[in-house]
């Protein structure tokens, strides 16, 4: 168990950085909130006259409470999930810093995962749990009674930390783009587009006409926000969850070793501009 | 104003080469924004494919609401993008000093030293869509109302730039504003849609605060239904021609209170 230590001691340093640099910059965390905030109030008013305008309760299979609990805690985990490292490591490979991570005896990954774990521990706290109060306050007055399931919840949680890592990944490589192409900024908007759209943030995947559903939840977006959502809402039981589980999982390492070749290519090849 | 002119053609001819350089980030930028839209109307689409009806506005109504608000942030976009990035990084790393040291209004310097191509995406998105609604809807077009309809353009415009301004502003003070200047920007996103499906508190925002329902809704309200165009114009251009004053003057305040972030 000596390796515990190491990583704790390597990788601890990091993740204080990471805790401090969110605590800093104060408005842009309280700046993203918001503004998140305001888009979930603009789907829920769109929600909110689309099931007037259909004058039945359930939708699609949603009544409009399942509809509002899924606003938001889709946005909730698009904003835990959404990482900084793609604009991190681009950076650092434009302006050639990207060297004092190679020179030092750390994984590249590890390291920057690190440091954004520290960011994510500040904002479950600060964000997370009164959304999350606020969502279940919000559930008891419209159904009368608590719905709230402790082992639905903790599916929950184990399924956001996986939808973190995968999504973790996921930016990772884009940002690794930053080797070859300079407007990284513009790959990123469409990536937030392809995002949100294919994790079922904009729409419930289930919305979709049959098989188009059916193929998104194979992919590993739907398993970046789908999928912790669905459980929270105990629409995934017995078989289903531990096959999202699996889902999860597999796409994970299928994109650990993506980033992996990407950067043993880079390793070798790398010709830092600058100094 | 000549000498404005001629800077201008200047910078923007330098952009054009930069944008020949990087022919592919600029394909990047540009279908960014544009999937980012499509991505939207899928999103209307589907909620239409299950009701005739929004509020009292069919598929093709909304269709053509979406696109008018495109147009003015995507000329918005185009022309003051810079902005952006006074508010997030240029002032915090110190970079804000050469708009002081040229002779040249440093605000105008700002907004002339980019052209963001990737705007195109957003623009032409808004253009396609309104044709397509209007034919769809057979709206009857007149010179009144095409005038009517570019000066909304104009003032939707203003609205967006003056926010912006009023934005970056703040960073002269607090070094970083983006993330304040995007809570404000991303409240556009309502009015994408027709205001009358909000409660009074955010109709009432979004109508006199953050003014951005006569980017889009007001004017297109007119052109489809008749609305009060005394209201849908008038109070439009009212509202931007105060928000901008108020956004200059908070800037120039920016400017004076200014110091710098460089070592």
């Amino acid at each position: 168990m000596k390796w515990i230590g190491h990583v704790k001691r390597v990788y601890g340093g990091f993740t204080r950085a990471g805790a401090q640099g969110a605590m800093a910059y104060k408005f842009n965390f309280l700046g993203f909130f918001v503004g998140e905030s305001l888009y979930c109030f603009v789907m829920y008013f769109i929600w909110k006259a689309v099931f007037e305008a259909s004058g039945e309760s359930i939708f699609m299979g949603f009544t409009i409470t399942d509809m509002t609990l899924y606003v938001f805690l889709a946005n909730i985990v698009g904003f835990l999930t959404n990482t900084d490292s793609t604009q991190m490591l681009a950076e650092e490979i434009r302006e050639g810093n990207i060297i004092m991570r190679m020179i030092k005896p750390v994984n590249v990954d590890m390291s920057l995962l690190a440091t954004e774990i520290g960011d994510k521990v500040v904002m479950s706290a600060f964000i997370f749990l009164p959304v999350m109060i606020g969502v279940e306050i919000y559930r008891y007055f419209a159904l009368g009674y608590v719905a709230f399931n402790i082992l639905m919840f903790l599916g929950f949680v184990v399924s956001v930390i996986l939808s973190y890592i995968l999504a973790f990944y996921l930016n990772l490589i884009f940002g690794y783009l930053a080797f070859w192409l300079m407007n990284i900024w513009g790959f990123s908007i469409l990536k937030g587009s392809i995002i949100k759209f294919f994790s079922g943030s904009l729409i419930p995947l289930a919305f979709f006409p049959d098989i188009v559903g059916k193929i998104f939840e194979q992919l590993p977006f739907a398993s970046m926000v789908y999928t912790p959502v669905m459980i929270y809402m105990g629409k995934l039981q017995g078989m289903d969850l531990l096959l999202a589980f699996g889902k999860q999982i597999i796409w994970i390492i299928v994109f650990i070793a993506i980033a992996k070749l990407i950067w043993r290519w880079a390793e070798k090849r790398l010709a830092v501009q600058g100094g | 104003m000549m000498r404005f002119f001629r800077l201008y053609k200047t910078f923007v001819v330098q952009q054009l080469k930069q944008l020949m350089e990087y022919r592919v980030d600029f394909l990047t930028g540009a279908t960014s924004f544009l999937v980012g839209q499509i991505t939207n109307i899928v999103f209307i689409s589907i909620i239409f494919s299950q009701i005739p009806h929004l509020q009292g506005f069919d598929y093709y109504e909304i269709i053509f609401i979406y696109g008018f608000s495109l147009v003015p942030k995507g000329i918005d976009h185009l022309f003051t993008d810079n902005l952006w990035k006074v508010a997030w990084f240029i002032v915090r790393k110190g970079n804000f000093d050469k708009y002081l040291t040229r002779p040249i209004n440093p605000l105008l310097h700002v907004i002339m030293e980019t052209l963001q191509f990737d705007a195109l995406g957003e623009l032409l998105t808004g253009i396609v869509l309104m044709i397509i609604a209007s034919i769809k809807l057979g709206i009857n077009y007149r010179f009144g109302n095409v005038a009517l309809m570019l000066l909304a353009f104009a003032f939707g415009t203003v609205i967006y730039a003056a926010i912006k301004i009023a934005g970056a502003a703040l960073a002269l003070w607090i070094k970083s504003s983006g993330s304040i200047l995007q809570v404000f920007y991303m409240s556009s996103d309502f009015a994408k849609y027709p205001v009358t499906i909000y409660n009074s508190a955010v109709r009432n925002i979004i109508t006199y605060i953050v003014p951005f329902a006569f980017t889009a809704y007001y004017p297109a309200s007119y052109i489809l239904r008749g609305n009060d165009p005394w209201f849908c114009f008038g109070v439009g251009t009212a509202i931007a021609a105060v928000l901008l004053t108020l956004a200059i003057l908070l800037w120039n305040r920016g400017l004076r209170a200014y110091e710098s972030a460089g070592s």
